[in-house]
């Protein structure tokens, strides 16, 4: 592990970090928390095309080779089957031949936190001594959505309310709209990522008038590279070989097996 | 960094390692070839005890478990070779035709691994590598006619020279393995059937006789969905009459129908064309009734017929490094930006 303060060359941490879990290719290379490069570009259905030439590219832009980074992070889902595939078997494969750390981080805590920095950026960070939740959305088609909750605060609180999973977008925002009711430490509920898609969900679940407020923002891969680093700094690391992609759902002919198999 | 290493490849300066890999269906397979030829490594990480209990390949559940396994197996594949990545002079990966998303990880993993060693990329054809598999076990003397039977193909192909491939005859409907697996279905064997129609055909001592599809007089294309209805209607007939279907002579007259075709339409091409070898690739090579009548038709025609070992004829990566070194050879290189292609021409690929 190593040791935060250090002040030999060591402590400097630079990451690769990537995302295809969304019609977004998101790719940054990140120094101790500060975003150096990045490269954003959308071509949906198309990650497999460009991720490698993407990710050359900005390598060389920067001077850098695979032996002077210190990890590679990668976007673990959930999103896109295919696309988080994607990124997620360039990162294992590069991890590996490359013989590098590999830290896998959420995607939508990623999406949730890069919207949290836009939002500070903007200081829309809140009221102090209370909570913002942050809460990301990833369009999962019929009503659904991949999403989970956080808390924020501006003094640099990060934590999950909710883990990662697919809900229905109807009552999820009920849900967060009758919780922040009832919750004096929250001030503002903020839906960040795929809002425009289900505007109309987050506005009826409204009932104050003012707490549900939308951020629309796209996968930002310095927000991978920041949580992984995080991560990184404790000790924490991802076993390549057994690293998979956090589907959050069974495949279907899965599903539809054990379903059977229950006699449903 | 590419070929410095000569304490693995002692022999001569020119000695080459393509590592290859094959994601194009349900098997994850990583190979090491040096030169083209000689198969260092070949490792096939299968995944049909997931597949059986679905009836048949999942496309995502495919994808699923290529992504568990593909680094795996990479370090397997080494290990085996006994070499380490700084060895590898290129990556060959299958591009398609197959599963797109079992395609992706295998393209995606080859990109990635041509990056991070800094070597060059070859995406390669599947048919070409069933094809080439022959070149892993023999001499390939041109014009030459390749048989190719599998779960997904059945195609005459004609090269008339190294790495030139035209198709003269195709499936107008069902692969002969697809076939077979929807007999073996209707006789009620478990998902992969073909090889249990092969040996209940072989054991058979009746046979009921189907029709042969020979279609058009000059036509080298095949057609087998109306033998897999003759089956099923035959099977229904003994039914409706209170019978037991006999499934053996069954099994046995559908073999023999198939069997006649392929093999005669491949001879027939084989004297067209001129040709100087026959070569007979893909799962369903692995048939013996198949083997064994193209060996003695060859036979009688004079004809040398290639026929790789079973392991060579189901999907592996060997197959790939094999047909990626024809384009090796002549420096035709992949950028990072192949795509993996569902449906890719056999004939478009030649070099
Ligand atoms: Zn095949």
């Amino acid at each position: 592990m190593k040791t935060i303060g250090n002040r030999d060359e060591d402590s400097s941490v630079t990451l690769l970090s990537f995302d295809t879990s969304t019609v977004a290719f998101s790719a940054a290379i990140v120094k101790d928390g500060i975003l150096i490069d990045s490269i954003l570009s959308f071509s949906e259905r198309n990650h497999s095309v460009r991720i490698l030439s993407e990710i050359k590219e900005l390598l060389t832009r920067n001077g850098l080779q695979g032996k002077d980074l210190d990890a590679i992070a990668v976007g673990q889902g959930p999103g896109s089957y295919t696309g988080v595939r994607i990124a997620v078997t360039a990162a294992k494969t590069l991890a590996w031949a490359w013989n590098k750390p590999l830290m896998g981080v959420s995607s939508l805590e990623a999406l949730a936190f890069g919207a949290w920095n836009a939002l500070r950026a903007a200081n829309e960070d809140g009221v102090p001594d209370r909570d913002t939740w942050i809460v990301p959305i990833m369009d999962a088609r019929r009503g659904q959505v991949y999403t989970s909750r956080y808390a924020a605060n501006e003094s640099g609180k990060w934590e999950t309310v909710d883990r990662d999973g697919i809900r229905l977008i109807s009552d999820w925002a009920s849900r967060i709209e009758e919780e922040a009711t009832s919750d004096s430490c929250t001030a503002a509920v903020w839906f960040v990522g795929d809002t425009a898609t289900h505007l109309t969900a987050i506005q009826q679940a409204e009932k104050s008038g003012t707490r549900l407020r939308v951020l629309a923002c796209d996968m930002d891969a310095a927000a991978v590279g920041q949580l992984a680093e995080l991560r990184f700094r404790q000790g924490e690391r991802d076993d390549v070989h057994s690293f998979v992609p956090n589907y959050t759902q069974l495949a279907e002919a899965e599903a539809k097996l054990i379903a059977a198999s229950r006699g449903e | 960094m590419n070929g410095s290493n000569d304490a693995v490849s002692p022999s001569s300066t020119s000695d080459y390692l393509l590592l290859a890999i094959e994601t194009s269906c349900d098997e994850t397979s990583v190979a090491v070839v040096r030169n083209g030829r000689e198969i260092l490594s070949n490792v096939i990480s299968s995944q049909i005890e997931t597949h059986k209990q679905f009836g048949g390949v999942v496309p995502e559940i495919a994808s699923r478990k290529h992504v568990e396994s593909i680094t795996i197996i990479l370090e397997e594949a080494l290990r085996e070779a006994g070499v380490g990545l700084p060895d590898i002079d290129g990556v060959a990966v299958t591009q398609g035709p197959g599963l797109i998303g079992a395609l992706l990880v295998g393209v995606v993993a080859a990109k990635s691994l041509a990056l991070a060693l800094d070597v060059p990329l070859i995406g390669t054809h599947h048919i070409a590598g069933h094809i080439y598999a022959n070149h892993l076990v023999g001499d390939i003397v041109y014009p030459a006619i390749a048989l190719v039977v599998s779960g997904g193909h059945t195609e005459i192909v004609l090269l008339e020279e190294e790495g030139k491939f035209r198709i003269i005859g195709r499936t107008r409907d069902d692969a002969v393995g697809e076939a077979y697996d929807k007999v073996a279905r209707a006789l009620q064997f478990p998902y992969p059937g073909g090889p249990y129609v092969d040996k209940l055909a072989q054991e058979a001592t009746e046979e009921i006789v189907l029709p042969r599809s020979w279609l058009e007089p000059d036509s080298y294309d095949f057609s087998f969905s109306g033998l897999k209805s003759a089956v099923l209607s035959e099977i229904n007939r003994s039914r409706m009459k209170g019978e037991t279907p006999d499934f053996s002579a069954l099994a046995r007259g559908f073999q023999q129908s198939v069997i006649d075709v392929v093999t005669g339409k491949a001879i027939r091409a084989a004297k067209e064309f001129g040709a100087h070898q026959m070569l007979l690739c893909g799962g369903v090579a692995a048939n013996r009734g198949l083997r064994e009548r193209l060996s003695s038709l060859c036979e009688e025609a004079g004809l040398p017929l290639l026929i790789p070992p079973n392991k060579l004829c189901t999907d592996n990566a060997a197959m790939i490094a094999a047909a990626a070194d024809l384009k090796w050879r002549r420096g035709q290189f992949s950028t990072l930006d192949l795509k993996a292609e569902p449906i890719l021409s056999l004939e478009d690929w030649s070099v």
